[in-house]
């Protein structure tokens, strides 16, 4: 195809995606070098009866005309980066002198609120995609053994938890597992104790959230393998079985080899998606126990009263940085495999 | 055709049987609950004293009368003004999916046709873009909409839902136009066609299922948004989602828990329809990036 | 007139070459076969020639009018496809009709048209149904039925059997045959199989590796092939060669000496035919345990293991031998062709 008329084919998709997400990423690269205005000070006179006063006072006229002038804020380098809402490494050096075990010292780095977004999100990206990749293995050969009557109905409510809006799956289950809800009360009944909540503890809330991101997730893993068992080469396992291997051996040398590539683009795409989990922590209202990467960012632009746009950019900055380290690997082979081709 | 050594041994079978009965429970349960809850009062949704009241609705006939009530739903459609925002998301959800295939199926094409190298760098820059955190692009937008004047309005959120869309489509459309033999547009213009006519008269023809799975995902996206819409729109130009989010704050009293879950299930439904309809699809489509990619 | 003149063309990707100085005048009416291997630039010729890749260097000429920069649809060629690339959602009759519709030739032409390309091809009682529901010789055939149907100055036919069983090629091979000869359009045909080659072309051109390795008519490279490759690619069995050395008129290689030949010493390789030797029971310029013997009905094929190659004789039906057997043959001068083994060129004999 000649390049004039591969351009204007992909001309609208390629300005969709500049315009809206290439740029975006310029942009959040330039608020992140500013800070907001400081405020500007007026002394205002009342007199009253009892004598004058002067107060000191926003001046909002001066402000509006400072942000009309320079909408982004005022020039502050990297500083919004290494402040205390983010990178923090001042604090992380007191932190480090004064504390005595490493316990201590992550315990008050878990303080920070970069750190604890951090590692949370990390913690939700590495413990969901390897589960989420078991389980729905799982399913996937058990719905594959059942007799084909029932497999379409199965697929069908195997389906839900993964088409069902983030937000909306997650607040059914906040619903149910309200100390109040039925799954709520029916821990309560089965540990018999009555003040056991899954909202309250740190831990159980991080549990909690980890369950709900494989109960969204594990649905496309399991149509991914489900799909793929079907195309199991015939012959190798026939083979396999004429060889004397028992069942087990067979999914061991024969399916797990085959779906393995589809396990490493389940792997690719989970790991982009859990890395920006954001709507159970708004669903569970989770917050206080839970952040991640991307609620940061949320909460700075929507939690203030005026959105603080460089402290929410640095965040994304570092964010994007994190994906880049988190597609490495993949881009590399990506990468090789093309140039293996041409 | 059942060969005796692909039959299980029984302990086997129960035991995967047990497997997928308790999965299926895990999956299909919460909504079941929360769709009959949703017709309860909040007393019984919530039953503190006993489990049992949700099922049979001892609060709901005591302060109603009768075991069913839609109060709830009353609450969210009127009281709430639930059905502007379904009209939203109907508004937003039809334009994102008509633009995102129209730009992807000729973004795909031209990216499954071409041989140069540089269509491997906009796949590759579209899988990058796939990945980034939508909320870090949205804090991108918010300045730049602010001071242009154009943030809280549908049209801005459509453009930006399509632009998000757009690597994923790309990806997709792209490997189900791989999939349709290059011999086809070929003949059609060496019959006489421009490059154009034999995409329109020729691919798109035969292209219609793979059309239909990636438009079911760009409706999808645009349906369960949440970051972007809560993020872009006014108050009153709200979509579902975000609306549901905010009868989060404002209900806490007790009574209008129940008009978020009436709203949960309201926009439970349709989706439910979806995969009623569409389970192949979305089935085809989940697979279809994974057999190619 | 429709002749074709590609000259001095070149298709480069990055480093690689895919076609190198193809250089060819292709007369007006006349078949031509371009024959080689996988990935030997033949295809991608033919697809130069429609214009379906860009030519990196060298011109391409139909008639009068230089083609280089010309849209496919703007060469007034027609093409038939080794997948056939029938429009799936149109019938027969629709398929066929097409070119005419998006040509914007008359429409009440059309149906005449289309009638008696669809006769040509013998496809009248299935002109109603899909490409879905037809075998894979109809489909071929309305591949076909749509490349004639407007006339066009040349016909590019990409490996248009490849895709058929064995007793079908048999059949449509002579049908494009018959088709040509009525028609009489320039016709060039893409195929690796040297039995397609030998029996459709007026003119053969063999290629490897993006190269010319010899431009003839089907006996002159049957009888005459200008160089290893092209040797070893036509016949069946390809013809046999050894490697070996020439001293004064006499070729020694391993397990054989041929005298009597006329060439300059040195380093040679010796070919002759299958067909052309002889088992013989005595003082044959082969004689060796022999390696296998295979009947193919009409004849049986006996093979030894000299060195390296694989020299296999052809014999009477009823000839037998067990395998390990001393068994000779007779290879004279006068069937011999001498290679350079350098170069692989051909000597002249």
């Amino acid at each position: 195809m000649p390049h004039k008329t591969f351009l204007a084919f992909i001309l609208p998709s390629l300005l969709a995606m500049l315009l809206f997400v290439a740029l975006p990423i310029g942009s959040v690269v330039y608020q992140s070098l500013f800070i907001e205005h400081e405020q500007v000070m007026t002394e205002v006179e009342t007199c009253g009866p009892f004598g004058c006063t002067t107060e000191r006072k926003v001046d909002a006229a001066a402000m509006q005309e400072l942000r009309d002038a320079q909408p982004a804020g005022r020039f502050n380098g990297l500083g919004t980066y290494f402040n205390s809402g983010h990178l923090a490494f001042d604090r992380i050096g007191q932190i480090w002198t004064r504390s005595e075990t490493w316990g201590g010292f992550f315990n008050q780095v878990m303080n920070l609120p970069l750190y604890k977004a951090l590692i949370f999100t990390l913690a939700y990206t590495f413990i969901v995609t390897p589960c989420v990749i078991v389980l729905g293995f799982f399913i996937a050969l058990g719905v594959n053994a059942i007799p084909g009557l029932i497999k379409g109905p199965v697929i069908f409510f195997s389906l839900l938890p993964m088409i069902v809006t983030p937000l909306i799956g997650s607040l059914v289950l906040y619903w149910m597992i309200d100390s109040r809800g039925i799954i709520g009360a029916g821990l309560q009944a089965l540990f018999n104790n009555p003040s056991l909540s899954l909202k309250a503890s740190p831990t159980l809330t991080w549990i909690t959230l980890f369950v709900y991101g494989i109960w969204h997730n594990a649905p496309f893993a399991f149509v991914v393998f489900y799909a793929g068992l079907q195309g199991v080469p015939q012959d190798t396992m026939e083979s396999a079985m004429v060889d004397g291997a028992s069942r087990w051996e067979r999914i061991r040398f024969v399916t797990i080899p085959y779906l393995l590539p589809l396990a490493t683009f389940v792997a690719l795409m989970q790991l982009m998606d859990n890395f920006r989990v954001f709507e159970p922590i708004v669903g569970f209202s989770a917050e206080a126990n839970a952040t991640s990467l991307s609620y940061l960012i949320y909460s700075d632009l929507r939690g203030a009263d005026t959105p603080l746009f460089a402290s929410a950019a640095a965040t994304s900055v570092l964010t994007t940085l994190g994906v880049i380290v988190l597609l490495t690997p993949v881009l590399i082979r990506t990468w090789r495999d093309f140039n293996r081709k041409a | 055709m059942a060969r005796p050594t692909n039959a299980q041994p029984l302990p086997l079978m129960v035991l995967s049987l047990g497997f997928i009965a308790l999965w299926l429970i895990a999956a299909a349960f919460p909504f079941v609950w929360t769709a009959w809850g949703s017709f309860k009062v909040e007393p019984d949704f919530f039953s503190r004293s006993d489990w049992t009241n949700a099922i049979t609705g001892v609060q709901t006939i005591r302060q109603t009368g009768s075991a069913f009530t839609g109060a709830g739903y009353e609450g969210a459609w009127l009281e709430q003004e639930f059905w502007k925002s379904v009209i939203n998301t109907a508004i937003v959800t039809l334009c994102v999916t008509v633009i995102s295939l129209t730009f992807g199926t000729l973004g795909g094409y031209a990216l499954a046709r071409s041989g140069y190298r540089y269509t491997f760098w906009i796949l590759i820059a579209a899988l990058i873009f796939r990945a980034m955190p939508h909320v870090t692009l949205v804090s991108g937008y918010l300045l730049p909409f602010f001071e242009l004047g154009i943030w809280g309005y549908l049209p801005t959120t459509i453009i930006v839902l399509v632009a998000i869309n757009q690597p994923f489509t790309l990806w997709m459309l792209h490997s189900f136009f791989l999939s349709i033999p290059k011999d086809l547009d070929e003949s059609a213009m060496v019959d006489g066609c421009t490059r154009f006519q034999a995409f329109r008269l020729a691919v798109i023809p035969v292209m219609w299922p793979g059309v239909v799975t990636t438009g079911l995902f760009s409706f999808l996206l645009a349906y369960n948004d949440f970051t972007v819409t809560s993020m872009l729109l006014t108050q009153e130009n709200q979509t579902m989602v975000p609306k549901i989010a905010s009868f989060l704050g404002s209900t806490q009293a007790e009574g209008k828990v129940m008009y978020a879950v009436a709203a949960v299930v309201s926009a439970i439904a349709p989706l439910f329809v979806l995969v009623l309809f569409f389970q192949r699809q979305i089935v085809s489509g989940l697979t279809a990036g994974a057999v190619k990619g | 007139m429709a002749r074709l003149n590609l000259k001095n063309v070149n298709k480069r990707w990055g480093n690689y070459v895919a076609v190198k100085d193809f250089d060819l005048d292709i007369a007006d009416q006349e078949f031509l076969v371009l024959l080689g291997p996988s990935g030997c630039g033949k295809s991608t010729t033919m697809r130069m020639i429609a214009g379906l890749e860009d030519v990196t260097e060298g011109e391409i000429w139909l008639g009068d009018r230089m083609v280089n920069d010309l849209e496919p649809k703007d060469r007034d060629i027609s093409m038939v496809f080794q997948s056939y690339g029938l429009y799936p959602n149109l019938t027969v009759y629709e398929n066929i009709r097409f070119p005419l519709r998006v040509r914007k030739v008359p429409k009440d032409k059309h149906d005449e048209m289309v009638m008696t390309a669809i006769r040509m091809v013998e496809l009248e009682q299935f002109m109603h149904r899909r490409p879905a529901e037809l075998s894979g010789g109809q489909r071929q055939r309305v591949a076909l039925g749509r490349a004639i149907v407007r006339k066009p100055t040349v016909f590019l036919m990409d490996e248009p059997l490849s895709n058929l069983d064995a007793k079908l090629r048999v059949s449509t091979r002579a049908q494009i045959k018959n088709l040509q000869s009525k028609l009489k359009t320039t016709t060039v045909y893409v195929t690796h199989d040297q039995i397609e080659a030998m029996t459709l072309a007026d003119r053969v051109v063999v290629m490897n590796k993006g190269e010319i390795q010899q431009v003839g008519t089907p006996t002159q490279i049957y009888d005459h092939p200008a160089n290893t490759f092209v040797a070893s690619f036509i016949g069946s069995p390809a013809m046999n060669l050894i490697p070996g050395t020439l001293r004064g008129g006499t070729f020694t290689g391993d397990g054989i000496t041929v005298t009597g030949l006329t060439a300059p010493d040195g380093d040679m390789t010796l070919g002759f035919r299958a067909e052309d030797a002889e088992i013989t029971e005595s003082g044959g310029q082969i004689a060796a345990p022999v390696y296998a013997v295979e009947l193919l009905g009409e004849a049986s094929m006996i093979s030894w293991r000299l060195g390296d190659a694989l020299v296999s004789v052809k014999t009477a039906k009823d000839y037998r031998a067990e395998t390990g057997q001393m068994v000779e043959a007779s290879v004279p001068a006068a069937i011999c062709h001498l290679f350079d083994t350098q170069t692989g060129k051909a000597l002249p004999r």
